[in-house]
């Protein structure tokens, strides 16, 4: 019980916001449906959950919506040589350029974010160069269908997405290699002290973010069978809404993907419910840049608050001893 | 009682002269690597050397430019930079546009333009001068003012009518020269003397080296925050008005990639992204450098695709080789 009860501590701010979300949108809405228009957004969790990864290591990758849309314009130019396949290389392709990227970031001891802006430029002209300037399409319409295939109520493409975020979950709480990556994030000097291999987690967060990065723009191709050399330019700014909505800190070394997947909810049943509200794609920008704000705000609020209290304790305990 | 203090050589000293090389290599390479550019370009690029040419290079980065000078002040006082260039640029000029067609006077216009990008600098300087990352503040500001521009504009292309005339300020030249590349030039000498030789300027520079030491000499972190930001949206109200002249109409989804060319100006000129280090001259040779290669490349008939592609690779082998220069030169 006591364990039930420390969960809902730690997740009660995202969990309210959640409901909040929910509520609001059923009010302005009363048949809206949630299953049917989360479902639209499942590469946007996957993009978040590589974010989130890197993030948790203390770094930044801004290049994981170019990495998606180089993935996406891959998969569609290597269509002819079947769906599925061109979908698995995409993703390799994409888990190898982050590891390189992390690599690089490691050994050269450069600042992620500085590095990842330059690849965010190059891989946007990869996607450039592959597509040729022009919005590509696929012809193999037989393959994609497998891709909208229902299991239950869901299709194949959510099902990949929530198996994913479930794998990467398990990865990062019990696996050697994921505890590392909270260790890198949360006090480097310490980690790497205590003997962490700091290259070794960089190419492993990095490559996640890339894999997961490449899975979101592969989904997004493969669902819509086309890919557009400037497409998925506003998943950035989404995907560091669900990471931050979902209470993952920017400093690192905190966050799970309970949170990306809390994130995920109250950001995509936000969009979605505008959508279905018939709200353009600008609007529904408009709010999640909102909400990032507000959030971000609200962290900050909550944290300055709790450290003057903290200071106010020590205060009365000094004088208290003197 | 004697204490045995031997002197440990750390070999610091004996670095000086080695450390001084890569600074010299590292402050001279791009305006090295320009020129080299210019003189290659000039014998094998067809038209590359000739009047016309070179004022569409300075043309184009003038615009960049002036916004990448003003960033240089965010950048040198630690808080990276800003990734919502694009929006408040659009914004304004839909401002300048909008206000132009009210009033019929393009400085009235232009006044409220560059009026409306400092109060949104004004207040994304507050947020991030509390202690929010910039890069998060930036993006959220950017994306809701580009949502709130393509609501008050829905969608459409913004224009003026027939008998307003706002071009005035991309049309008027100097001796030939036109004014953006004027005011590209004003801008860059004013952002570097108030960089180098005023308070302001120095506070700066302190809060980006080193944030702890700047606020126990009595430097308000918040207020120097606040004036970088407000630096930087002049860069933004003035390419906004400069923008909307020359083109005389505007659209939500214009300058797509001007944030990432700014950015991009930024750290080939090789200001450090941790502050302290760096000068708005250099951002201007950066954006200046950009434009060369670009139109280079227009020169050469290189398709669209391969042109950001080359970009890409020049943008981030150079950051690579100015990220290793800067570390062999202080250690």
């Amino acid at each position: 019980m006591n364990s039930v009860m420390a969960w809902f501590k730690t997740y009660l701010l995202q969990i309210v916001v959640l409901l909040v979300v929910v509520i609001s949108m059923y009010a302005i809405n009363p048949n809206f449906h949630v299953e049917a228009s989360v479902e639209r957004l499942i590469p946007l969790g996957v993009i978040s959950a590589g974010l989130a990864v890197t993030m948790i290591a203390g770094e930044f990758d801004l290049s994981i919506a170019s990495m998606a849309a180089f993935a996406g314009a891959l998969t569609i130019v290597l269509s002819p040589m079947g769906l599925m396949l061109a979908t698995i290389i995409a993703i390799v392709v994409g888990i190898l350029l982050g590891m390189l990227q992390g690599l690089a970031i490691a050994r050269l001891g450069i600042n992620s974010l500085v590095f990842t802006v330059g690849t965010l430029i190059l891989l946007r002209g990869m996607t450039w160069l592959i597509t040729g300037g022009v919005t590509v399409s696929g012809n193999d319409f037989k393959e994609a269908k497998v891709f909208a295939l229902k299991i239950g109520f869901m299709t194949t493409l959510s099902l990949t997405a929530i198996i994913v975020i479930i794998l990467l979950g398990i990865f990062l709480s019990r696996s050697k290699w994921g505890r590392e990556i909270y260790a890198l994030g949360g006090a480097r000097h310490e980690a790497v002290a205590a003997g962490v291999r700091y290259t070794r987690g960089m190419i492993i967060a990095f490559g996640i973010s890339g894999g997961a990065g490449a899975l979101g723009g592969a989904l997004v191709s493969a669902r819509g069978n086309s890919a557009a050399p400037n497409a998925l330019e506003a998943m950035l700014v989404g995907a560091l809404a669900v990471v931050l909505v979902g209470g993952i800190s920017i400093a690192g070394g905190k966050g799970t993907m309970v949170n990306v997947f809390l994130g995920f909810a109250i950001v995509a049943i936000l969009q979605s419910g505008l959508a279905a509200k018939g709200a353009k794609a600008f609007v529904s920008e408009l709010f999640v840049g909102v909400l990032l704000l507000v959030v971000v705000l609200l962290d900050y609020l909550i944290a300055s608050i709790a450290e003057r209290g903290r200071k106010k304790k020590l205060r009365t305990q000094a004088l208290l001893t003197a | 009682m004697t204490t045995n203090t031997s002197i440990i050589s750390t070999g610091f000293q004996q670095r000086a002269g080695v450390r001084r090389t890569y600074n010299v290599i590292r402050n001279a390479a791009l305006p090295i690597l320009i020129v080299l550019t210019f003189i290659i370009a000039s014998f094998s690029v067809p038209h590359f050397f000739d009047f016309n040419t070179i004022r569409a290079i300075l043309l184009s980065a003038s615009i960049t430019g002036i916004i990448a000078v003003g960033m240089t002040a965010i950048t040198l006082s630690g808080n990276m930079f800003s990734l919502g260039v694009t929006a408040t640029t659009v914004f304004s000029a839909v401002i300048y546009i909008w206000v132009g067609q009210a009033s019929g006077s393009m400085y009235v216009a232009a006044a409220a333009a560059i009026a409306s990008a400092v109060a949104l600098g004004i207040a994304q300087g507050y947020i991030v001068g509390l202690g929010l990352n910039t890069v998060i503040v930036t993006l959220a500001v950017g994306s809701i003012v580009y949502g709130i521009t393509a609501i008050l504009t829905k969608g459409q292309v913004v224009q003026a009518e027939e008998n307003v005339h706002l071009e005035g300020f991309a049309t008027f030249a100097l001796f030939g020269v036109p004014l953006p590349i004027v005011v590209f030039l004003v801008f860059t000498v004013l952002a570097w003397f108030l960089t180098e030789h005023t308070m302001i300027g120095r506070n700066v520079h302190l809060l980006g080296s080193n944030r702890e030491t700047a606020r126990n000499s009595g430097i308000s972190p918040m207020g120097t925050t606040i004036w970088a930001f407000i630096a930087f949206s002049l860069g933004i109200g003035i390419a906004a008005v400069l923008q909307a002249s020359q083109m005389h109409q505007v659209q939500a989804d214009n300058l797509p990639t001007l944030t990432m060319d700014v950015v991009a100006a930024v750290l080939v000129g090789g200001t450090a992204v941790t502050g302290g280090d760096g000068s708005p001259i250099k951002s201007a040779i950066g954006a200046l450098f950009i434009a060369t290669i670009q139109m280079v490349m227009v020169l050469l008939d290189i398709p669209e695709g391969t042109r950001y592609f080359v970009l890409g690779v020049v943008v981030l082998v150079l950051v690579v080789i100015l990220h290793l220069l800067r570390k062999a030169g202080t250690r």
